[in-house]
């Protein structure tokens, strides 16, 4: 589908107006009984979102009137009534979108405020959450420092990422490039089904199986390493590389390929100087949404890890695992209260933030790719 | 040219230099399956292994490797063997090989000379550096083979000369004692094997092509098949562990016969049936109790069933309809563009972060006093299956050809006969697959269950969520209450999350909790993997048709 | 298959009966056609099925080196598969199994040990739809020579000082000289291929082709995309490439092949080689009834 932005940024009042006039027109065109009942269809949504939001037990009313007028518009009128049905859809799916941002954020807001710090004279909310270093809910001045599980969470990363990316873009390549048809057949839904096991399992395996076994191996105090965690989720992270690499890998046209092995190049040397470069876009975004299903994972880590904030010293040991952000709010969340339940807000708004960011820069690149190879064909 | 000097395009006979040299990938192969049985013990480091002690063989067989592997190297060097290597073995190459023989170089410097963390630093550079010349600047078949081999032959020497004996270990200084970390001979020995085994092989590939492209090409393919075949023993490792481990506990005490079962009462427009299952499975079938035998997962069962059933009746309507808008009736612009970066961004959110808004948004609104209930949980979860709605069912509508809907138009029929008659059922097949493989996914999501709906950790099977007979009407708004649905109640992950959080199971009549949780892990991998089979089969199947008709 | 029929009007379709016939009668003729100079490549009973579809049925014959050959026929009668069986593109589509025996220079293509890199930088090859890599002008001439370690311009050779820059941009400008490119391109060599227009990517696909310096350059189709003064440019430079190269033409265009080539072959519906023969021959005084059908536009 084509996009058809590039309007005049300037004539927006007047876009106003005459999609104003347009509205205008259309309610005129239209029989009475049908905007009636549009009215009152819109009307009783919204009425049932206030009420929900209010906890009033006139919503189911609203429910009520609400299908009712739309069950009048479909007798009567169904085309509109479609498109003003489909319409409500899509606007109540975009205003669930919304509300989640609002809310983590909305949550977070009290401890934001209480642990503010200055800098130069400047008020920064939240500043005390990251500089320092202890989480002490439950001592005489609680202590909610961030920098313990944003430590987890970096290295879990870090190690998922390195085990992700390349075995991910790599089977990627097999998958789309070398594998014969039956092989494929069988790797590529087996790569499918690795993102389908639940990540609890991952994580009752890695607790009964891998958490003792590393504790024997490197005679550790306790049990948790962040390196096996790491690895668990980077095995979690690599159906999501592999099913997007191959899509992107799988996008570069025959052409190219047969232009460079017909100059007498291996499979090897076209994949790697003609594949893979113009897929690189489409690669690196694979990687990133790889990076935010690491740095996203939770049951794994809860389970895996030992759920006590501390930082790891030094800060490269990852022989050590204490929490990660998902994991503290997984396993904090049933026994807090009040400013501590706040704090876990705050972990869910990094966590959200970050992965908002990689998921919209990841779709940035890939767009250029299209566009590339939009010019390409 | 033409008429210059004959060249030609079959290769020339090199059968035994290719003979050896695919002799040697074949042995670090076995090399490498040998430090992956070290690695879980099966091979024992402390042991023997065909008559030596276990870490003398291995050496005595890296050090083979290792020179094999360079006399390949001078073999061509000298042109002993036709090869057609390059002028260098590549930027990519050595900067591997710096990186291996700078970490040699660190630790070394740094533990066995004790010149602590920067003098350690130095000497690691130093060698990096070496390792890396030593790559880069000779020809090829030397660059590739001389610096794998040495370090194949370092690592061997060491185990040889007992300088890394089976009782060896080592913990660096630099970890606080709380922190503290050991590296035992036993783990480090079948790690150096594997690592070895992998470049020696890659270097020996190498020479069996001849090095040059030919050489590359099989260096790498060696790496990536390996690699593949490693995804997928690690696939089915992992799911048949999980399904040896819990085989047994779900299987206990499974008899089938006429009237063994529970009964089921079946009320019908005033007629009560009473039907007796042909099965006992007391694993599925009972809940946990200290007067049954087996203690079992039928209300986690009971909740996941339902969790799945409510959030596809919330995310399927909802995110088809708003597809079918910004499809079909949206002006294609900047607004549907931006709601389709959202939807994709929400379908990455982690699902933690829906549990908190669960949490926040829902949890306190069903009830006077904020609870979990089995209604913010379906909600929930049905928030994170509505991205994966809309994606897929917009990817779906969009690859309906535009000339279905012109044709359809050009009819004279009205715009939703045309998306209700032909875009849907055109865009079905790719919805339902879409939606099979979004349900896997969330029946087996726990932490959002952990903050919206989860309570009790082992449930009677009479505290099952029994969501149809619990309808209540009233006068006074709202009208319908559902208790049931208002109470925090367990599912299948939920439920193994709780075996792993308690560790005991006495006070429910479980007597061996590991056995408890590879029992529930199996059902619910079950479960999911029979979402994803029928979805990816569905897929295939709606494939197969549209490519043969 | 029924779309890739050529539109024939029924009466003046060659009788079904003599058809048969004609070919055993031409194909003996051809089989013995004799040329001066030596034979570059030697095809023999060439048989190529897509699953179960044939497409190209015992296709015997040989190509003269330092020649154009042109090979002509009707859509879908196998012109660019008997193209790609002679450099082994073919071995890349899956379904694709082949029969008989193709020979460069005396040595069997098909047989165990042939070292495709090899063969494919000895036979070249011009696609139909030009296909540039998505990189510079002058990465895409030099592509070949880097990728066959001829030339090295990498990093790495510049830190050692075995910098081939110099030798890289000779290549360059001879290859672009070489397809009539240079003229347009000289002053943007760091440019995008991209960018080019389809009758210069034509060239620059031809130039990419030479730089590798092969023997033999198979073209197929190389003008179907042009305009008539990109395709005389094209056209002149076949005809100057014959003096060095061997060089196999597909073409739907019957003047083309007549200007351009010194043998033609004409391949018919469901993949016979019908006809080969000087070109003049073909075009005057064809032995076959079908092929001077073909060959004077009364049908395909
Ligand atoms: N990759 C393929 N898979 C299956 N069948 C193929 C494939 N390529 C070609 N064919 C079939 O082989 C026959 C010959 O095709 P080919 O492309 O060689 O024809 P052509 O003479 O080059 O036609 P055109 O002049 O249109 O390019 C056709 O019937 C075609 O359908
Ligand atoms: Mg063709």
């Amino acid at each position: 589908m084509a996009t058809t932005n590039e309007r005049d940024p300037d004539g927006w009042q007047a876009r106003l107006a005459s999609r104003f006039a347009r509205m205008g027109a259309v309610v005129q065109d239209t029989e009475n009984d049908a905007v009636a009942a549009g009215v009152v269809g819109a009307v009783s949504l919204a009425g049932a979102f206030a009420g929900f939001l209010v906890t009033s037990p006139y919503t189911s009313v609203c429910i009520v009137g609400f299908l009712l007028s739309v069950g009048y518009g479909w007798v009567r009128h169904q085309e509109l009534a479609a498109k003003g049905v489909t319409m409500a859809m899509t606007v109540s799916t975009v205003v669930i979108l919304s509300l989640i941002t609002v809310f983590i954020f909305y949550e977070a807001w009290p401890i934001l405020q209480d642990r503010s710090g200055q800098v130069l004279g400047v008020t920064v909310p939240g500043l005390e959450l990251f500089t320092t270093t202890a989480w002490t809910p439950a001592e005489g001045t609680p202590r909610y420092s961030m920098l313990p599980m944003i430590q987890g969470t970096v290295l879990v990363t870090i190690i998922a990422t390195a085990v992700a990316g390349p075995l991910g873009v790599a089977a990627a390549l097999f998958i789309s490039e070398i594998a014969p048809a039956p092989v494929r057949e069988v790797v590529k839904p087996g790569v499918e089904i690795l993102a389908g096991i639940p990540s609890i399992v991952y994580g009752f395996i890695g607790f009964t199986v891998l958490s003792p076994w590393a504790s024997d191996q490197f005679d550790l105090v306790g049990q948790g390493t962040y390196l096996f965690v790491g690895i668990v989720v980077g095995l979690m992270a690599l159906p999501t590389v592999v099913s997007v690499a191959e899509d992107a890998i799988n996008s570069v046209p025959e052409s190219m390929k047969s232009g460079s092995l017909a100059l007498g190049t291996t499979d090897w040397q076209a994949m790697t100087t003609i594949t893979l470069p113009t897929a690189f876009s489409g690669v690196s975004a694979a990687v990133l949404l790889g990076v935010g299903r690491a740095i996203g994972e939770t049951m794994a880590a809860t389970v895996m890890l030992r759920n006590t904030p501390r930082v790891a010293e030094p800060l490269y040991n990852v022989f050590y695992g204490f929490e990660t952000l998902t994991s503290l709010i997984a396993a904090n969340y049933g026994s807090s209260s009040g400013l501590q339940k706040d704090a876990l807000f705050v972990a869910g708004c990094i966590l959200f933030v970050s992965v908002l960011t990689l998921s919209i820069g990841s779709q940035l690149i890939e767009e250029r790719m299209d566009h590339d190879l939009g010019r390409a064909e | 040219m033409a008429g210059a000097a004959e060249s030609t395009v079959v290769r020339e006979d090199t059968s035994t230099y290719e003979a050896v040299a695919g002799l040697t990938v074949g042995l670090a192969a076995i090399l490498f399956f040998l430090g992956l049985a070290a690695t879980v013990d099966i091979v024992s480091v402390t042991g023997t292994l065909a008559g030596l002690g276990t870490l003398t063989a291995l050496g005595l067989l890296l050090v083979v490797m290792g020179l094999a592997v360079v006399a390949f190297g001078l073999a061509s060097y000298r042109g002993i063997f036709p090869t057609d290597p390059r002028a260098s073995a590549g930027l990519v190459a050595a900067t591997l090989f710096s990186g291996l023989w700078f970490l040699v170089g660190a630790l070394v410097g740094s533990e066995t000379l004790g010149l602590g963390f920067g003098g350690g630093l130095a000497v690691g550079l130093l060698v990096g550096a070496v390792g890396f010349a030593a790559t880069a600047l000779p020809r090829e078949d030397i660059g590739s083979t001389l610096p794998a081999g040495a370090l194949a032959v370092l690592f061997g020497l060491v185990f040889l000369l007992g300088v890394v004996g089976p009782e060896w270990s080592w913990s660096p200084a630099s970890f606080p004692d709380s922190q503290s970390v050991t590296f035992f001979a036993r783990t480090i020995a079948p790690f150096a094997v594997i690592l070895s085994a992998l470049v020696v092989g890659w270097a020996a590939a190498k020479a069996y092509g001849g090095f040059g492209a030919r050489g590359r090409h099989l260096g790498a393919y060696l790496l990536v098949y390996l690699n593949a075949i490693a995804i997928i023993a690690v696939l089915v490792a992992l799911v048949a562990f999980v399904v040896v481990k819990g085989f047994a506990p779900v299987t206990e005490s499974v008899t089938v016969g006429l009237g063994v079962g529970p009964a089921t009462t079946i009320a019908l427009f005033g007629f009560s049936y009473e039907v007796v299952w042909p099965v006992n499975w007391p694993f599925l079938m009972n809940g946990a109790s200290l007067f049954t035998d087996v203690t079992g997962v039928f209300p986690a069962i009971v909740g996941t069933a339902w969790l799945v059933v409510g959030a596809v009746l919330l995310a399927v309507p909802l995110g088809v309809g708003a597809a079918i808008f910004l499809t079909e009736y949206a002006e294609q612009g900047r607004f549907t563009r931006v709601v389709e970066v959202a939807t994709n961004a929400l379908w990455s959110t982690p699902s933690i972060v829906f549990g908190l808004f669960g949490a926040a948004f829902l949890v306190p609104r069903f009830t006077p006093q904020p609870q979990k209930s089995l209604l913010a949980g379906m909600i929930t979860l049905g928030f994170m299956l509505l991205p994966l709605v809309v994606i897929t069912s917009r990817e779906a509508m969009i690859a309906v050809p535009d000339e279905y809907r012109d044709a359809s138009a050009a009819l004279g029929v009205s715009k939703w006969q045309t998306i209700r008659s032909v875009v849907v059922p055109a865009a079905m097949p790719g919805v339902v697959t879409g939606v099979i493989l979004g349900v896997g996914r969330i029946a087996g999501e726990t932490a959002p269950l952990l903050l919206t709906m989860g309570g009790g950790s082992f449930v009677g099977a009479g505290q099952r969520a029994k969501v149809l007979d619990s309808f209540q009407l009233s006068l006074s708004p709202p009208f319908v209450t559902n208790p049931e649905l208002t109470q925090a109640t367990t599912a299948l992950p939920y439920q193994l999350y709780q075996v792993v959080l308690t560790g005991t199971g006495e006070t429910a009549g479980v007597t061996d909790i590991t056995a408890f949780g590879w029992g529930t892990a199996l059902v619910l991998l079950a479960v999911v993997l029979l979402f994803y089979a029928v979805g990816i089969a569905t897929r295939q199947y709606f494939r197969s048709k549209l490519t043969y008709e | 298959m029924s779309e890739t029929e050529p539109v024939t009007n029924g009466t003046e379709r060659p009788a079904e009966t003599t058809a048969g016939e004609t070919d055993e009668r031409t194909r003996e003729a051809w089989r013995e056609y004799e040329f001066a100079g030596e034979t570059k490549l030697a095809v023999e009973d060439l048989d190529v099925y897509y699953g179960d579809d044939h497409a190209l049925k015992r296709v015997s014959m040989d190509i003269p080196e330092e020649s154009v050959t042109a090979l002509v026929g009707p859509s879908g009668c196998g012109k660019s598969t008997f193209l790609r069986c002679l450099n082994r593109m073919n071995d890349r589509i899956g379904t694709a199994r082949i029969d008989g025996s193709v020979e460069l220079d005396g040595q069997e293509v098909y047989q165990d040990g042939v070292d495709l890199v090899e063969l494919r930088k000895q036979v070249g090859m011009v696609f139909q739809a030009p296909n540039p890599f998505p990189k510079s002008i002058r990465d895409n001439i030099t592509y070949g020579p880097r990728q066959h370690g001829d030339i090295d311009t990498g990093l790495l050779a510049r830190l050692t000082g075995r910098d081939d820059s110099e030798a890289a941009d000779r290549l360059v400008e001879r290859a672009l000289r070489q397809a009539a490119l240079w003229d347009e391109v000289e002053d943007r060599l760091d440019d995008n291929a991209m960018g080019l227009s389809g009758g210069q990517q034509q060239r620059l696909c031809l130039a990419r082709c030479l730089a590798v310096d092969p023997e033999v350059i198979l073209m197929d189709e190389p003008a179907s995309a042009l305009d008539p003064i990109a395709t005389a440019k094209i056209e002149d430079l076949v005809e100057e490439l014959a003096e060095e190269y061997t060089v196999v033409v597909v073409t739907h265009n019957m003047q083309q092949a007549a200007r351009i080539s010194d043998q033609t072959a004409v391949f018919l519906t469901g993949g016979e080689l019908v006809e080969y023969d000087d070109t003049g021959k073909i075009f005057e005084d064809p032995e076959s009834q079908r092929v001077e059908d073909y060959v004077s536009g009364k049908f395909g």
